[in-house]
Formats: C-alpha cells, structure tokens, sequence
C-alpha cells in the first residue's frame, strides 16, 4: 500500500514537471495547451514540440537512467559509495565522446559518438578492476585516480581542439540539455534502453550477490560475470547519457540513497523506483536551470550539486539500517 | 561421492594441502574435525570453488569440478560459509526467496520447521541476533536443492536446543543426501555422524 501511494505519487510529481518544462521558458507562450495539442504549426508549436519535448524527454530518460546506474553501482560493489562518476565510468565516456569529436572521426550526437563513450566508459571501468588493489577502498580511490588523469585528458583536447560542435569544458564536466533535440534524443534513447533491459536482467542476482562474492558463487552465480554484465549495463546508461549532456553530478549517488530509504532492499523495485526518482530530479533540476535566473541559464551540474550534496547529506544523517556494515 | 583426488594447496608460502586424498559418501553424516588452521574452511573453499587447487582434482559424483559452470557447481553441491554477510536489510522471507522455486530442495519446509525459521520470516535479518542471523545463513545452504550440504561451523553461535535441533536435522537429511560438517570441536558432537575425517 505505501509502495503503490509511493510510485503514483512520484510518478504524479515526474507528470506535473514534464508539463511545466513544457510551458516554462525564455519565450512566453500565447497559445493554450490544448490548443498546442491539435496545431503542430507556429512559433509556439515549434517552441514546445520541437524544442523543449525533446529536453523534457531527454531529462526524463537520461535522470531515469541515471538512477538506475547508480543503484546498480551500489549494488555490484556492495558499497554505499559507489557511483559511476567515482568508478571511472563518466570519465571513460567524456573521454570516449571528446576524443571521436576532437579527431574528427564523428559528430556531437551521432551514434559513433554514442558508441564511443559507451567503449570507452566499459574499458574505464575494467581498467580501474584491474588496477585495483583487492581490499578495502582500494577500488574507489583506484577510480578516482583513474577519472582525475582521463578527465585531464579529456580537459585537453577540448583545450587544443579546433573543431566545431567539441563543446566546452563547462558543458562536459557539468552537464547541460540545451542540446538535447529530436535528433540526440533518437540517437541516445536506443543505448539507454539497452542498458535498463541489460539492469533489470541483472536485477535479481543483485540480491544474492549482497551476501558476498563466495555466498553468490555457492548459490551459483558467477561473479565474475555478473560485474561485467553490471558495468556494461551501467556503460550504456551513463555513456550514452554523458555523449548528450555531458556528466550531471550526484543524481547517481543521491538517488539510490533516497530509493533505498523508500523501497527497502529488493534490486528490483529499487531499479523502478530508481527511474522514476532519477527522472523527476532531472526534470526538477532543468527546469531550475533554465528558469532560476532567466534568460541566462545555468550548468546544469550547479543544480544537481547545490540540491542534490545537502540532500545527501540530510539523507545520511536520518538513514537507519540499510547498509549495516562493511565486511 | 566427493573425491578429493592428490590436491595440493597453499595459500602463498603456507602450505595446506600437499597431496591430499579423501572421500566424502553420499547418504551419510561426515565430521570433519581438526585443530586451527588445519584447512578445514580451506577444503571447504576449494570444494566449493571459489578456491582454485594448485594440482590435484576435486570430483563430484563424477564432474571434475574445474570443468562445471558456476550453476552445475551449484546444482551438486550447496554451502553455508563460516559467515554470512548481511548488510541489507531484507526480511528473513526475503532472504531465502534469493534461492529461486525451482532450484529449491524437496526438504525445505521440513528446514524452515525444523529451525523455527518461519517466526523470523517477517523479521529484518541485519536485527537478528548473530545466532538467528547463523540460523537462516545454514538453512540458505540447506534449502538449496544438491547432492551434499557442506557446512562450515553451523553450530558455533547455537546454543544447546538448536544444536541439537541442528543435528537431528542432519541426520534426517543424511539419508537421502551426503552432508559434511566442520566443526573444531567435536568431542559431544561425534556420535551423530556415520564418518569423521580429521585434519591435522
């Protein structure tokens, strides 16, 4: 029962920004929605079918992926500090999408470019496996080493860079939609749906793995092969997200910690509750970007940061028993 | 049967197996006993799996283990670890759902009853007691549909009535199943099992 008033109102809440993101905006609108609905030609109709649709469904997709990456990240790593940013994976992918920019190899938002920071996350993410010492927060601090040196990198050929559509710094380290259009949106959706089927597949042996690496081999399911199937899912999700908008801070550490505190401990639910959550910041978090000191909008990251860091630590300080300990 | 065929095993420079040979039957209650340090967990590992033989093979019924996949492994043989960790807070019930219906044993109920598990069905088991939480950590092995139950120390956080219920259990479930025990201490326990084999 307090699941289902939990889903439907979120899922309300998720509904009432998507129309607001809809109506809000630099440019007023002066026709009435229900007259939008019917008249796909004008100023406005362009304006909300053309424009801001897209963004809105952008944002609801890629926060939905989103949150459901960092659940898998705290899940595959059994670890409540876990996120694809800190694993190497949003690097991986800024990476992936600047170099085929910067080379010339591809555009912003062609599907080469997709690919390539989906590669690029998965390789970051099994290097940083790799590299790691095999205890304790050795991985962590293994993948923010591994992010600092391939953000760096990435920082430099933006830097050095001469050609068009590489995009800013800015907009790589701190995330915006405002490029987010028909054409983006149709070539990351196809990625990001891969990589929810690929997460809800994963979803169940997410529970057994909870009891330990040996306990989940003993039940019999191979570790080994369900962090690769957990990284390449979290790849698709956050590669095919950071190719569009860049990286958007916190929503994969900060969504998780919320879903868990609603939901309990069932992989399942918390991917559900994950994308409906992740979906619903994004929304709320560009439509403050866009609005809050308008006409000039700001990083989106700025957002997600100023909300989202406080809202975690608030969340830390009255969360009770989901993590117990760390063995 | 479980052969445990010339295994060598050592853990860097610490040599625990050289060249060891033993067998586990099937339909009988085996104690394997020992002091600290003997390789008691270890043996239990590298029939398990999750610990590879330096030379040396470990065959199960049949399989050479080292060629099964992880779910033919878990199919013949099932094990409750030393320790279990809980760190998320699911529910007693929803702990044993993570063994799916079709990969449970025939005798789970007679578990659940046996252990008085379905009173802590509704409780979280990060708030049992180390000895509950040990409780529902060797019925998950037991539940768990296989040819041998290997459990490693199930009765060190019990006190005497569910040591004994443990063992009544063993011996019901050894007549259709094979099932090692560790255990360091062996003396009172000894007469409820068919075969011992000591590590020393």
């Amino acid at each position: 029962m307090k699941k289902v008033a939990l889903y439907s109102g979120f899922s309300a809440l998720a509904i009432v920004l998507f129309g607001l993101s809809l109506r809000t905006g630099i440019v007023q609108l002066h026709t009435s929605f229900w007259q939008l609905l019917t008249h796909h030609t004008g100023t406005d109709a362009t304006t909300v079918w053309q424009i801001r649709l897209p963004r809105a469904l952008g944002a609801a997709i890629i926060g939905a992926g989103l949150g459901i990456a960092g659940s898998i990240a705290q899940g595959i790593f059994r670890n409540p500090l876990a996120e694809p940013t800190l694993i190497g994976l949003s690097s991986g992918a800024t990476l992936g999408t600047i170099a085929v920019i910067a080379s010339g190899a591809s555009v912003y938002g062609s599907k080469t470019n997709a690919a390539s920071a989906v590669l690029f996350a998965v390789i970051t993410a099994l290097l940083v496996q790799i590299l790691a010492p095999n205890k304790g927060y050795g991985f962590l601090l293994t993948g923010i080493a591994i992010s600092a040196i391939l953000t760096a990198v990435a920082g430099l050929l933006v830097a050095v860079s001469q050609k068009p559509g590489i995009q800013s710094l800015s907009f790589w380290n701190f995330g915006s939609l405002t490029l987010l259009n028909n054409q983006t949106l149709k070539t990351i959706a196809p990625f990001i749906e891969v990589g929810i089927i690929l997460s809800f597949f994963v979803s169940r042996r997410l529970d057994a793995y909870s009891l330990g690496e040996s306990s989940s081999h003993y039940i019999g399911i191979n570790p080994k092969r369900l962090r690769l199937l957990a990284i390449i899912a979290m790849a698709f999700l956050v590669g095919a997200s950071v190719s569009a908008v860049g990286s958007i801070a916190f929503l994969g550490l900060l969504v998780p910690h919320i879903v868990r505190l609603l939901v309990g401990p069932a992989h399942r639910q918390i991917l559900t509750f994950s994308a409906i959550i992740g979906a619903t910041l994004l929304l709320l978090a560009d439509l403050l970007a866009r609005t809050l000191f308008q006409p000039h909008e700001i990083p989106l990251g700025l957002i997600t940061s100023l909300i989202g860091a406080p809202a975690l630590i608030i969340l830390l300080r009255t969360q009770k028993g989901q993590w117990v300990a760390n063995d | 049967m479980i052969e445990i065929k010339n295994l060598s095993f050592a853990h860097g420079k610490n040599v625990v197996f050289e060249d060891f040979s033993t067998v586990i039957a099937n339909n009988c209650a085996t104690l394997l006993g020992g002091p600290n340090g003997s390789g008691k967990t270890t043996l239990l590992q590298l029939i398990g799996g999750v610990l590879k033989p330096d030379s040396g093979s470990i065959v199960i019924n049949g399989h050479d283990i080292s060629q099964l996949k992880t779910k033919e492994q878990a199919e013949l043989r099932s094990i409750a670890p030393q320790r279990r960790i809980f760190e998320l807070a699911f529910t007693v019930e929803e702990i044993f759902a993570i063994i799916k219906q079709k990969n449970r044993a025939a005798h789970a109920t007679d578990v659940f009853e046996a252990l008085d598990l379905y009173d802590l069905f509704p409780l979280k088991v990060t708030e049992l007691s180390l000895g509950q939480q040990q409780r529902v950590s060797v019925a998950l092995a037991l539940i768990q549909s296989a040819e041998y139950y290997l459990l490693d120390e199930p009765f060190s956080a019990q006190d005497s009535g569910y040591t004994q219920k443990l063992l009544d259990l063993i011996t019901l479930l050894s007549k259709t199943t094979g099932i090692l025990v560790i255990s360091h201490n062996t003396g009172h326990i000894a007469q409820y099992f068919d075969e011992n084999i000591y590590l020393s």
